[in-house]
């Protein structure tokens, strides 16, 4: 049984796929997209990625599973991902971590049971001059504290 | 310094729209280059600036514009490289996100002199709100003539894409961008040929940091000794630093290539946060060889941090404090580079994965009499036996925290 | 042609080969997995850095072309550490199954230590640890702990079948060899992956836990069941013992050829050497009614020879038929028709061969039969098996099996029954056995020596691999010695000693041979 994709999808996917020379370069792009609309790539996206890029799925598949923000599984409606590289990590990203998995009842790749939040680590975000940071979703929260995380936490529906 | 010159519009507020960007003298540099200039000239201009690259590479951009081929019937293409994974780095998010018409006005003149006429921007896909802004600058650019067909009535045209990457530090590896350009994983690519005259689609390319080319309308406007008394004789310009770790002010300072690290550190980053002590500093981005608390009097430029045995790279100066166990050190950059190597080739894909067991290993207090030395011969046998430059961006901080720091990683093993 | 140096030896090379090409030339190995001469340098295995002299870093030798002057050298200090690093990093990785691993004795990587390493593991830490029995077709495995990523298979599948199946997941460590959900490879050239896995990764089950390389002994051959003419080796137990089958033969192999296979041969050919063991002649028979003896070929020659004569002697010259087949080499089809059209005047020539299949567009021909190019070229006319015609003869000699397929049995036996003297020249048991006077087991084109014509019109010499077990001989022996008996043009035919005499005579008389 193969899943609609919604004409808005469909449309942004043309307009990507116009910018490149070669159909192929939006792949990541149109992953992107899909990702946004379905919230993961599974094999059921891949091949309809594969269709409209006239792709085989297996070159799409090697692309998913290369790019660390691909998700080949859907995650918690908010995706927190903190950063443990260097400069977070001088600046305690090790203890929050410790904090948030304690706080929140799941590991490092675990989602808690009423979906609304996974937890995962991320290497550098390109925002250390906040250190420690993670992002919620896609958005940045940097110079974090417990008190910090459990107002972003509360915030969070 | 009296006059900034890259993050002179940064507390402009709403400078990254179009209308209070040329309120400020935006888009003059394209207005003179593509009106006045000859594409030749533009070209011996930013030549003549001794402008190096700002991504980490430090190739000066002139010269790397000059091997592009013209007499081939092959579009020719420009990839602006922001993808910012080096750690430590967070400069080009500035620009992008404070700033996008500066870097589309360097995009513009960058592909005028080299005659491209399809420029794309890969920006790492976690910068989901810079994309945004990338794309409403564009857009902006496009209404307002200086993109699209027929730019200011010249008969030049310019299309710029804005391309998200998807969370792969190797995608700043120029081939390896070009890879994930064209839709596939970012595995670097053998070189020879360069992206110069094999590059994107196979045509020639040209792949500029974003910092570089947002120089260039200062360089159009200004000329290139203007740019050169700005910084060094073989190294114009200013360049952002960025600075993070155990500093009271961590952030990007804007400063004349030359200044020294310790100003940088103590001067305009605060000194030592929380009354800390300085142990190490990493003076360029990850990549680069870690430098003690007692060789850091020393100017930030190219050559003298090359003959310092580390590197400039994307002058993103990394503060650690006493404090601090360097074998946590060693751990994120063990970590960061095995999780990052696309796992091409041998010594990168299975050496980085082995240095960091042992380091785990030693960090659960399971350590063994001979592991620096062998973390010290792994290391060694993949600097300068890779595929691509990520080989020794893994080795030498590797190399540098063992050699600089042995006494005190000792401390980890087993006593004799 | 430019003049290298390679460890100081003056080389003159082609040009624009690279180095390790134009090493290789010279006779000096430089180890690689990565490298194949078929696909373009893919420059990931590290294991072919070389030292050149004048830049800094060791250099590829697979992807730098030669220049003039270049001076390289390959057992430097630096580059032998070079390669002790690649081997360690690979070994550390690799799972310690050479007493259970079939490409053991074939093994780069065990090659390798054996002669750059020999080093003592200093690899403390727990292997990554991953599937090692993931079916990738019907006949191959892929165990991912053993591959070392060289990325062959896949460049193979897109490259050279195109049929781009397989690639690569993941990232670094924990990067390896996939295919497409249950999307198994199913090609007619999937039998290459094994061959060209520089390691045990890529097993074939056809193969697999069979026996021991060391026990097999290698002979080149072509392959006879296209028209293609495939160059292949075919891997045998002379006399060993025997660990699983009866057969002799446990594998056959592709043999480079440029202008013929390239560096492939196609599963058809690959896994169809059973006939070389199964259902084989070997007892030569005389049967009168329900009486069967064995005989000599002198003695069965003798009485051939009677039969023909007393034939010749009546004028009845077209009551002897002949039916032959595209397997016969050119020496073969060259003696019958100088024995049998020239020499007896014999009129009627049948072919009866294997059936055609279906051809694909690389390798394998429709045409199932090694030698009809061979036939076009000598110029003997024939005709298709006809019953009727064929039951019209007083003496049949019929080369090959394989007219039984081209009737039913029955039908077979009533037109056969009509011939007086059938003698059958075959290589394998069918159903013809029964029907015939005078079986004389023959080899197969493995057995023998000759050449073969393939469909470009290439004519390839082929030398016996392995041996005949049977009581017979060779064809063209066979048509030399009754040509001998019948005193037959005998001027033309006694210089006629050796297979090689054959073909030069081949060679002398028919312009397409020279």
């Amino acid at each position: 049984m193969s899943p609609e994709y919604s004409a808005s999808l469909r449309r942004k996917i043309d307009e990507v796929v116009a910018r490149y020379p070669k159909k192929a370069a939006a792949l990541l792009p149109v992953l992107h997209l899909v990702q946004r609309e379905v919230g993961c790539i599974a094999p059921e996206e891949e091949r309809f990625v594969a269709q409209a890029l006239e792709l085989r799925p297996m070159k799409v598949r090697e692309v998913v599973t290369f790019y660390t923000m691909f998700l080949r599984r859907r995650v918690g409606k908010y995706h927190l991902q903190v950063c443990s590289n260097l400069s977070c990590s001088l600046l305690g990203a090790g203890p929050l971590l410790d904090y948030l998995q304690q706080k929140l009842g799941i590991g490092i790749g675990e989602t808690t049971a009423d979906g609304r939040f996974t937890l995962s680590t991320a290497e550098c975000l390109g925002a250390c001059e906040q250190s420690p940071c993670l992002m919620v979703n896609f958005d940045y929260h940097g110079q974090l504290d417990r008190e910090k995380i459990d107002r972003i936490l509360a915030s969070l529906e | 310094m009296d006059e900034k010159v890259l993050t002179r519009h940064f507390g402009v507020e709403g400078v990254f729209r179009i209308d209070v960007y040329r309120g400020q003298g935006g888009y003059a540099a394209v207005e003179k280059a593509l009106k006045q200039m000859t594409p030749a000239a533009v070209l011996d201009e930013v030549k003549r600036a001794s402008l190096r690259g700002r991504g980490g590479a430090g190739f000066p951009a002139g010269v790397k514009w000059g091997f592009v081929p013209q007499n081939i019937p092959k579009p020719r293409y420009l990839c602006v490289n922001a993808d910012e994974g080096e750690p430590g780095t967070f400069k080009d998010r500035y620009i992008m996100n404070h700033n996008p018409h500066l870097l589309l006005e360097g995009i513009i003149i960058a592909s005028f002199a080299v005659g491209i006429h399809a420029a794309f921007i890969y920006v790492r896909g976690e910068y989901e709100a810079v994309t945004l802004r990338l794309e409403g600058a564009v857009a902006e650019a496009l209404e307002n003539g200086y993109l699209g067909k027929n730019i200011l009535g010249t008969g030049f045209d310019l299309d710029v894409a804005v391309h998200r990457g998807a969370g792969a530090y190797i995608c700043g590896e120029e081939t390896a961008l070009l890879e994930s350009l064209e839709g596939k994983r970012g595995h670097p690519r053998l070189k020879p040929p360069f992206p110069a005259s094999v590059g994107l689609f196979q045509c020639p390319t040209v792949i500029n940091n974003v910092e570089t080319l947002s120089n260039i309308p200062f360089i159009v406007q200004n000329g290139a000794d203007w740019f050169i008394k700005k910084g060094l004789p073989k190294d114009g310009g200013t360049r952002i630093f960025g600075v993070s770790g155990m500093v009271k002010k961590p952030g990007i300072y804007e400063l004349p290539l030359g200044t020294q690290l310790r100003t940088i550190i103590f001067d305009h980053a605060g000194g030592m946060k929380d009354g800390k002590q300085l142990k190490a500093v990493i003076p360029g981005g990850m990549s680069a060889p870690i430098l003690t608390a007692d060789e850091i009097d020393l100017p930030m430029d190219f050559d003298s941090l090359a003959a310092a045995g580390s590197m400039l790279g994307s002058a993103a100066v990394i503060v650690i404090d006493r404090e601090t166990s360097i074998l946590d050190v060693l751990k994120a950059v063990v970590k960061f580079y095995s999780h990052e190597s696309c796992g091409q080739c041998t010594p990168c894909r299975i050496g980085t994965a082995w240095i960091n067991k042992i380091v785990k290993r030693l960090a659960r207090g399971e350590g063994e009499q001979d592991d620096i030395d062998s973390i010290i011969r792994l290391a060694s046998n993949i600097k300068g036996k890779t595929l691509c430059p990520l080989g020794d961006a893994a080795a030498l901080p590797i190399l540098s925290i063992c050699q600089k720091f042995r006494r005190e990683l000792e401390g980890y093993l087993p006593h004799a | 042609m430019p003049k290298i140096f390679v460890d100081d030896r003056m080389v003159e090379v082609a040009e624009r080969l690279t180095l390790l090409r134009a090493a290789e030339s010279a006779g000096i190995p430089i180890p690689h997995f990565c490298y194949h001469p078929a696909f373009a340098p893919e420059g990931s295995c590290r294991m072919c850095l070389v030292e050149i002299e004048g830049l800094p870093k060791l250099e590829l030798a697979c992807s730098t072309i030669v220049k003039e002057g270049l001076r390289v050298r390959t057992m430097s200090p630096k580059v032998v550490e070079a390669r002790k690093g690649v081997l360690e990093f690979l070994l550390a990785e690799h799972p310690l199954d050479c007493p259970i691993c079939d490409k053991a004795g074939e093994c780069k990587l065990q090659d390798y230590f054996e002669e750059y390493g020999l080093f003592r593991s200093q690899f403390k830490e727990a292997k990554e640890k991953r599937e090692k029995k993931f079916k990738l077709s019907r006949n191959l495995i892929l165990d991912r702990e053993r591959c070392i990523l060289c990325t062959r298979c896949v460049r193979f599948l897109n490259e050279v079948t195109k049929t781009e199946d397989a690639g690569i997941l993941n990232r670094g460590i924990h990067s390896e060899v996939g295919i497409y959900e249950s999307e198994f490879i199913d090609n007619n050239y999937s039998g290459n992956l094994a061959q060209i896995c520089p390691v045990g990764a890529i097993t074939d089950s056809d193969f697999r836990f069979k026996t021991r390389v060391w026990f097999l002994e290698s002979k080149e051959s072509v392959c006879p069941l296209c028209s293609r003419g495939c160059n292949i080796t075919i891997d045998s137990h002379p006399g060993h013992p025997r660990t699983v089958r009866t057969r002799r033969v446990y594998r056959v192999r592709a043999r480079q050829n440029p202008d013929v296979n390239f560096h492939w041969i196609c599963d058809y050919g690959r896994y169809g050497y059973a006939y070389l063991d199964e259902d084989r002649e070997n007892k030569l028979v005389w049967k009168r009614g329900d009486r069967e003896t064995r005989l000599s070929w002198d003695e069965a020659a003798q009485i051939l020879t009677e039969k023909i004569r007393s034939l010749v002697h009546l004028r009845k010259n077209s009551r002897i038929g002949i039916v032959l087949h595209t397997n016969l080499t050119n020496e073969e089809l060259f003696l019958a028709d100088r024995l049998f059209r020239k020499g007896l005047g014999v009129e009627r020539f049948f072919l009866a061969d294997p059936p055609p299949g279906k051809g694909d567009e690389f390798l394998l021909t429709a045409d199932r039969t090694a030698n009809r190019r061979g036939l076009q070229e000598v110029g003997l006319p024939v005709q298709g098996a006809d019953l009727k015609a064929l039951s019209g003869f007083d003496l049949l000699l019929i080369f090959g099996h394989y007219l039984a397929a081209a009737t039913s049995p029955a039908d077979m036996k009533n037109a056969l029954d009509k011939v007086e003297t059938k003698a059958l020249f075959a290589s394998h048991k069918s159903g013809l056995d029964s029907l015939v006077d005078f079986i004389i087991p023959v080899p197969v084109i493995a057995e023998k020596s000759g050449t073969l014509t393939n469909i470009d019109g290439r004519v390839q010499p082929f030398v016996a691999g392995l041996d005949f077990d049977g009581d017979g001989l060779p064809e063209w022996r066979a048509l030399l010695d009754l040509a001998k008996e019948l005193k037959v043009d005998h001027k033309y035919f006694s210089p006629l000693s050796s297979q090689e005499a054959v073909y030069r005579a081949l060679q002398k008389e028919i312009p397409f041979f020279k």
